[in-house]
């Protein structure tokens, strides 16, 4: 079913976060992942019902960057709210995803936000500490576990976000 | 003149010497221009901020400002020339190139066909018809087919609404017009182009993509096959109509699609649009086996030639024919389409073109179409019957009529609803209620539930905290009974509170103070009576700081006693004066 309320939310995370693994097992995607590499983004689908409503997140999945300063942020104009990734294995892209927010923040003021911790299957080589976890919710920063290979967290954080970006 | 006793003089002095000095101080500014104008150009930037927002400043401003432009233009063209340079210039460049490229479409066509023997046919035809050899060659040699027309909102690159040719195929539309956005941003950033120009066009084998930039909204059409240049004026002038109806929503548009289905008959105006193909001929003949041709049939005789004007003469007659009914059949599917209006006869009769049906008085005038279609109106007998539409455009038009919304209030069609939005008076709720249980069953519904009753909240609150207190009075008293102050403090803090919450609402509040007398004593004597209290009480609640402008005063006498019974406690409840609060919109 196509849902008429639709709302534009970007993915934005550092390169190899796992990001396409989350978009390509969870949301309905018609073109191809060379998108990414040739124009820099791929817009994909995730349709959420809510108790009333059913809203379509028209994802923009945005190339994994290391260096934000080359990120195109025309891309994020107009968006309803963001996903951040970051893989939990590699405590550096947390950080990429905290200066993301920043560099969001600055341009685009404060909007909703979800910050997925990807790879929660790989417990044993998780590397993020969970004070630090417990502190980014403190300042007010929703924070899911999710990994894209089992699917957990996915949807919940999907939900959660278009509930926030709706209301 | 009289001399002046030096005493007074020093008692002037004495009394207001520094006044004097201000006024005099003053005086030198307001007599001095040079001095009166540094002053008045002190506050003059302040002044016209603070009356910014008055449309008369605008309307004193724009003669002066006119004759300014004008006198600039005619000293210095050059510094208006630059400032408009870059609007001017871009907008210039686009439509020289359009018509370049529609020049040379059609000379092209021109060429590739002026010498075969369908090009001397076509030749016939234009001198037969009167229109240029060239439009003739365009319309039998472009074929095309819209077959998607995405309307896209520009900032968030969400898709408003999308209409597709019947055999057209597609993916899912919401997907392709976010992506069609990021290609366009993609473009626009790596090559650095203005923000206002784009991709405008884009070309995939026989798939042509044609998109038209508006304000708030962009059209893009997906096409197959080789579409005329003008083709571009179409789809603009749809788009530009899109922004004229619906600027506002299309402004505010947050990604909810639902209220614009009614766009989709626009669009797919665009979508029924096309050239199909012809039965192609034989290939053309070379040209001088045209000519010989030519020549045979010059030799034919004057039987042949007799019978050939004959022929081209039934020929032509039947072509016209045939042109007239199909403007007549694209006028009768135009008004089919139109709302509030239903035919139920169309047709030829007599070499008269004969229509009738119902018409809704709001729906638009089938004459006026005529004109537009081109069709002689002495031709066509037309034959409407007046009935009312349940179309909620039209239902919302009546209801906008007869129930006079106040400012604060918008109705909006919804789906198959009409949506009141925003805050009336309870009084307006009401009205509009009753309405919308009249309106006919089986059309739209009226919505009141996001209509906010200015009397809750808050200031009801704040009401009936006024409306509960009762000042009270002695037997033949008009001064209220001592030990009462506290009360009449707390109504004071009260009404500053409700007046300051009213204006910070846009709301007019009003409060009446009705005195009330009891029931000993002659009638006129307690109406008298009664008001001197309201009187009492509204200089008492003056005097605590309440502006008077809030409240009315009116004396009830006896007529309204609290207590029906005769007893002295009956009677001492009954020597009051009450409030009563009225809230209203400002006008």
């Amino acid at each position: 079913m196509t849902a008429t309320l639709q709302k534009k939310i970007c993915m934005l995370g550092a390169f190899s976060v796992g990001k396409t693994s989350l978009v390509k097992r969870f949301v309905e995607s018609v073109f191809s992942e060379t998108y990414l590499t040739t124009v820099g983004v791929k817009i994909d689908k995730k349709t959420v019902d809510l108790s009333d409503l059913t809203v379509s997140l028209i994802l923009w999945d945005l190339a994994g960057e290391d260096d934000i300063s080359s990120l195109r942020m025309s891309y994020l104009r107009g968006s309803a709210g963001y996903v951040l990734v970051a893989d939990g294995t590699r405590p550096s892209t947390l950080e990429v995803a905290m200066s993301l927010r920043r560099r969001v923040e600055t341009d685009f003021g404060p909007l909703p936000f979800v910050l997925l911790l990807n790879k929660n299957d790989l417990r044993e080589e998780w590397a993020v500490r969970d004070e630090e976890v417990q502190d980014l919710q403190q300042s007010g920063w929703w924070v899911r576990s999710t990994s894209a290979r089992t699917g957990e967290g996915v949807d919940d954080a999907f939900g959660t976000l278009a509930e926030r970006v709706v209301r | 003149m009289r001399p002046i006793d030096p005493r007074l003089e020093q008692l002037r002095n004495l009394l207001v010497g520094r006044e004097i000095e201000v006024l005099s101080r003053l005086r030198k500014v307001l007599e001095d221009p040079e001095q009166l104008a540094i002053a008045v150009g002190r506050v003059l930037p302040a002044a016209v901020a603070q009356v910014s927002s008055d449309a008369r400043l605008g309307e004193v401003l724009a003669p002066t400002l006119e004759k300014a432009t004008q006198s600039s233009i005619r000293s210095d063209p050059r510094t208006l020339l630059n400032i408009l340079y870059p609007l001017i210039v871009p907008a210039i460049r686009k439509s020289i190139g359009e018509t370049i490229d529609e020049t040379f479409q059609s000379l092209n066509e021109s060429l590739k066909h002026s010498l075969t023997w369908r090009g001397l046919k076509w030749r016939w035809e234009a001198w037969r018809t009167g229109v240029s050899f060239a439009e003739v060659v365009l319309k039998h040699t472009l074929v095309y087919q819209v077959e998607h027309v995405f309307l896209i909102h520009r900032h968030t690159g969400l898709l408003i609404s999308h209409v597709a040719a019947a055999n057209a195929v597609g993916q899912d539309p919401q997907l392709v017009s976010s992506m069609l956005v990021a290609i366009q941003d993609f473009v626009r950033d790596s090559f650095s182009g203005a923000d206002q120009q784009g991709l405008d066009t884009a070309r995939l084998g026989d798939l042509l993509l044609w998109s038209e930039p508006g304000p708030f909204a962009m059209l893009v059409a997906v096409i197959r096959g080789n579409p005329p240049e003008g083709l571009h004026e179409t789809l603009r002038d749809v788009l530009s109509r899109i922004h004229d109806e619906r600027r506002h929503a299309l402004e505010s548009f947050d990604g909810d699609s639902s209220g614009f289905a009614d766009l989709e008959a626009n669009l797919r105006e665009c979508v029924a649009l096309g050239q199909r193909a012809q039965i192609s001929a034989k290939r053309g003949f070379p040209w001088f086996v045209a000519l010989v041709g030519l020549v045979l049939l010059a030799l034919g005789g004057l039987g042949g030639w007799r019978w050939w004007q004959n022929e081209q003469a039934w020929e032509h007659a039947q072509q016209l024919e045939a042109g007239k009914r199909r403007t007549w059949d694209g006028y009768v599917a135009q008004l089919r389409a139109e709302p509030g209006i239903v035919i139920t006869e169309a047709e030829q009769r007599d070499g008269k073109f004969v229509i009738s049906g119902l018409r809704d008085p709001l729906a638009i005038d089938p004459q006026l179409l005529l004109h537009q279609a081109g069709i002689d109106p002495t031709s066509v007998a037309s034959l409407w019957k007046s009935y009312q539409g349940l179309e909620p455009t039209f239902v919302l038009v009546r209801l906008q009529r007869s129930l006079d919304p106040p400012p604060s209030v918008t109705l909006e069609v919804e789906g198959d609803r009409i949506v009141a939005r925003g805050s009336a008076a309870s009084t307006w709720i009401d009205r509009a209620r009753v309405a919308g249980r009249r309106l006919p069953a089986g059309g739209p519904s009226l919505d009141l539930s996001h209509v906010h009753d200015i009397n809750e909240g808050a200031i009801g609150k704040l009401s009936e905290a006024i409306q509960s207190h009762e000042i009270h009075f002695n037997f033949n008293q008009s001064l209220p009974t001592v030990g009462q102050d506290a009360i009449l403090d707390q109504l004071a803090k009260e009404l500053t509170d409700l007046e300051s919450l009213a204006s910070r609402l846009r709301l007019t509040a009003r409060v009446m103070l009705t005195g009330h007398s009891d029931d000993a004593g002659n009638g006129t004597f307690n109406l008298s009576l009664s008001l001197a209290r309201a009187e009492a009480v509204r200089a008492l609640l003056k005097k605590r700081g309440v502006d008077p402008d809030l409240l009315a005063v009116r004396g009830a006498g006896q007529l309204e006693p609290l207590e029906t019974a005769s007893s002295e406690a009956a009677r001492s409840a009954n020597r009051r004066v009450s409030f009563k609060v009225g809230i209203e919109e400002q006008q």
